[in-house]
This record gives C-alpha cells, structure tokens and sequence, in this order.
C-alpha cells in the first residue's frame, strides 16, 4: 500500500501520523498498539531495508525505531539495519558490518541514509517476542516528547541507467532482436 | 514463442534434461518442500508421491526442493532424501544461511548424495567459505541467482553474471566455473511487484541467447508478493501457478514454482503450455520434442 506519509509503499500498517515510534517486526507475532506510527515485516536486507528507510524519513514525527522478533534466518535482516544506522554504507553500497546475505542499499542516496541515522533511534528488541515486555517499551517511548526532525525526507529512488530507446519494435530488449517469426538473435549482427 | 540463434547447452541431471530450443524437452518443475517447526516427514512423502505421479503423467520432470532452514534438520532432511525420493532422481536444496549450506554439502558428499543435488543457489553474497565448500564438496548442478540490487533489468542481471556488478570480485558464471562447476542453471531473479517484477521474464530470453544456458526463475513470487490478491482469495492460486506459463513462452527452462502441494494444478497448465510452444516450433523452426514431451504424451 502507499500513503501520503510513505511514498515507497510496501507491507505496513499506519496508525497514529503523529506517533514517535515505528516498529520493525522479525519473526514474531505481535501487533503493536495504536499510538505507534507505523508498523511491519522486514524480511530482505536490502530492498526491505531501502523501503522502511524511506518510509522512515518521510514522516519527520518518527524518531524511534523498535527491530524486534527473532531475526530473519540467513537474510538477517533486522541485524542488518541495525548495522546500516550503525556503520552506514561502503563505497560499493554495503552496509558495513552487515550479517545479511546481500545487504545492499543501491536505490537510496547517502543523503537519504545519513538522514535515517540522525533522525531516528534505533530500539533494538532482537530476540525479544513477549508482548507485554514489547508493549511497555514501546508506551516509554511514545510518552518522550520529543520534535519532529524537521520537513519530511522524500526519498527519490535511484533509477538503473539501463534505459534504451529502441529504434525498431521488433526488439524484446537492446540486446536481443526478434524475426517476424520468433527467432531470436543477437541485435547489430 | 521463440527459436534462439546461440546454441543452447542441455545439462542432464539423473536421467532429467534442462535446457536447449524452446520446444525440445519440457518445462522443468521444481516444486518447494517447506517445514515449518518439526519436519513432517510423512506429510512430505505424500506430497512427492503426488507431484512425482501427475509428473508422470503429463511429461513434465519434477524436482523437489528441499528448504533447510535450522542445523538440526540437516541429517534428518538428508535422510528422507536418501530413503523417499526415488533412487537416481536428482533433487534441489533450498538454503540461505551460509553455514547450513556447508554444514550440508559435507553431509550429502559423506551420503554419496551429490551426484544427484542442484545446490539453490549462488548469489552475490556467496561467503569465502561457502566457496571453499562448493569446491571441496561440489554439487553437480548449481543455480546462479542474476539478483542485481542495484539494477534489476535484464542489463543489471547480465552485468551480475558477467563482471559482478562491481558488488562482488567476479562474475557469477566465472566464480562458478572455478569452482568446478559445470551445470549451471540461470535464474532470473524475479522481484516483488514494484521492482520491476517484469524483468525476470524479459531477461528470460535475454540470458539465453548470450550464454545459452539453461534459464528459469520463481515468479509465483510475485504473485505471493501482490497484496491485492489476498483480497481475491479464490483466485489466488490459480493466478499463482498459471503465472509459470511465462517461462516456458519467454523460452525458459524450468519454473521453481512454489510449495509442491501445487503440483496438480501447475503441472497440466505448463503441460498444455508445452504444447502449444512445441507444435509452433516444431512447424517453424523444426525442433521435434522428444518422446517424454506432453505434446507425444498428452493426446
């Protein structure tokens, strides 16, 4: 879904546009209560990450974020953002330190990642899965007052350079053409 | 339907051929064995009985991919390999932490088992030690996801398998083949609706006549990711396995094709899929499909 606060989209729940929090649930079956901004899965380490980094940093009013549930087997992805707030991204775009198999952010500018670091906090509940110890942290936080991080962040996604202007119809892609009945062959030869 | 110019390698695996013209062999089902808590050994058994028998009947060959997702299943996963799948049936493992992958090359290689495995899969994040595995305890087909996070369009797919991407010290197919491995299946990569989903299939014929290597993907995937479609309840699976046509008409392989206890529908409609490619290229562009095909089957 997508929503005037969160122009990525993605699998989430909104509740309060004015709450601090934001939660990132793992594997953990939890619904967090209704004062909270935001909430979700996360289940990759990279494009997962990307989103709720944009999603985040779009409404200013979110300085928390809870990572909570046992963390994603393999991806590792709640440990993975944690990492990205922590260390941030090397010159190839990897999250520094980052347990997670391909953790990558690629479609988000090093502006829109040091933003996401100063303006949110990360709460880190990984492992954690009762929901009364989830609750009370999440009602501490709430109650903080705390302002918002200024405007709201709108994250433009970085688009591939692979764009090709075709100058015949023929073609599925730059790279391959099609005869009128079906045979494929390598474009220019 | 298509006929590529670039010769198209065919990998055999067990006696199951991948690869080749659009129209030669049938599309290669790979149906998923998940567990989920304590392996339910005999839920499994049936559902491979099942998808083994409709592969039968309709010609398609089935693999079952097996999902190892805790250390202590490994043995026990293992096993039913060795005891339930039939003997001399080539089978896939499904792994994402890099330490159960090593943890069960060692342990298929002490079973004798690898002859028969295609490992699921390389990708970007390949570890030193997994790469030190795969050599010591190497499988005999291996997957290469062309996962690009930084260009999902065919381009960026091509540039993982071909340089890297800049995102690791070589190219996927090279790694591969240093490390000795030899059937190499392609999988495209197919991502969430949003991230340009389309793109799995468009590299599809993309891949296969830069490479002419064997070339499929899991693009159910998409559709389990299409939250829309969780409002329309009845016809989620159908829209789910009927997604896999697109394969087989882009001049793929194989569909990994989700959770095997799909296999009755799946396997009829890439059946009558199969059929449709085989009888325009066999008129065209003179590909007879061999005897096991739905089209010499299904009458």
């Amino acid at each position: 879904m997508k929503n005037e606060y969160y122009p990525w989209g993605g699998e989430f729940t909104v509740c309060s546009p004015n709450g601090n929090v934001a939660v990132v649930l793992l594997t953990v079956e939890y619904v967090p209560p209704k004062t909270v901004a935001i909430y979700g899965p996360l289940k990759t380490e990279n494009i997962g990450i990307e989103k709720i980094v944009a999603n985040l940093i779009s409404n200013p009013n979110i300085r928390f974020l809870v990572v909570c549930g046992n963390d994603i087997r393999g991806h590792r992805s709640g440990s993975s953002i944690i990492a990205l707030h922590k260390n941030g991204i090397d010159e190839n775009h990897k999250i520094i330190d980052a347990p997670g198999a391909i953790p990558y952010i690629e479609n988000l500018k090093e502006e829109a990642i040091e933003r996401f670091r100063a303006q949110i906090k990360i709460i880190d509940l990984i492992g954690v899965k009762e929901k009364r110890e989830l609750d009370k942290v999440i009602n501490d936080h709430t109650m903080k007052v705390i302002p918002a991080f200024g405007k709201p962040y709108i994250a433009i996604r970085i688009k591939a350079q692979s764009k090709v202007t075709l100058d015949d119809k023929r073609a599925l892609h730059s790279k391959i053409v099609l005869n009128y009945m079906g045979k494929v062959e390598k474009r220019g030869k | 339907m298509f006929s590529f110019t670039k010769e198209q390698e065919v990998f055999d695996i067990s006696g199951i051929k991948i690869g080749g013209q659009p129209g030669l062999y049938p599309t290669v089902l790979v149906g998923g064995i998940f567990f989920k808590g304590k392996p339910d050994f005999d839920k499994a058994e049936k559902d491979l009985k099942k998808m083994l028998e409709i592969s039968k009947k309709t010609g398609n060959p089935a693999i079952p991919d097996f999902f190892i997702r805790n250390e202590e299943d490994i043995e026990h996963i293992v096993n039913f390999i060795l005891e339930k799948v039939p003997k001399d049936h080539p089978f896939s493992i499904d792994i994402i932490e890099p330490s159960i992958k090593i943890t069960t090359l060692g342990y298929l290689h002490k079973k004798n088992l690898l002859s028969r495995t295609i490992f699921n899969s390389i990708h970007i994040g390949i570890t030193d030690e997994e790469r030190e595995a795969l050599k010591k305890h190497t499988p005999e087909m291996v997957i290469i996801v062309a996962f690009n996070p930084k260009d999902k369009s065919p381009d960026g797919k091509i540039e993982v398998l071909e340089n890297g991407a800049h995102l690791i010290d070589i190219g996927l197919l090279e790694l591969a083949r240093k490390l000795g491995i030899k059937k190499i299946l392609v999988d495209t990569a197919a991502l969430a609706p949003g991230e340009n989903s389309g793109a799995s299939i468009a590299a599809i014929p993309v891949i296969k006549e830069e490479y002419g290597l064997p070339t499929g993907c899991a693009i159910h995937n998409v559709v389990e990711k299409s939250k829309w479609l969780h409002d329309i309840e009845s016809a989620r699976e159908t829209v789910d396995a009927a997604s896999n046509i697109n394969i087989p008409l882009f001049g793929g392989d194989y569909a990994i094709f989700g959770p095997i206890e799909n296999s009755n529908l799946v396997f009829p409609i890439i059946a009558w899929q199969d059929i449709l490619i085989s009888e325009y290229t066999e008129n065209y562009f003179g590909i007879s499909p061999i005897d096991s095909h739905p089209r010499r089957k299904l009458q």
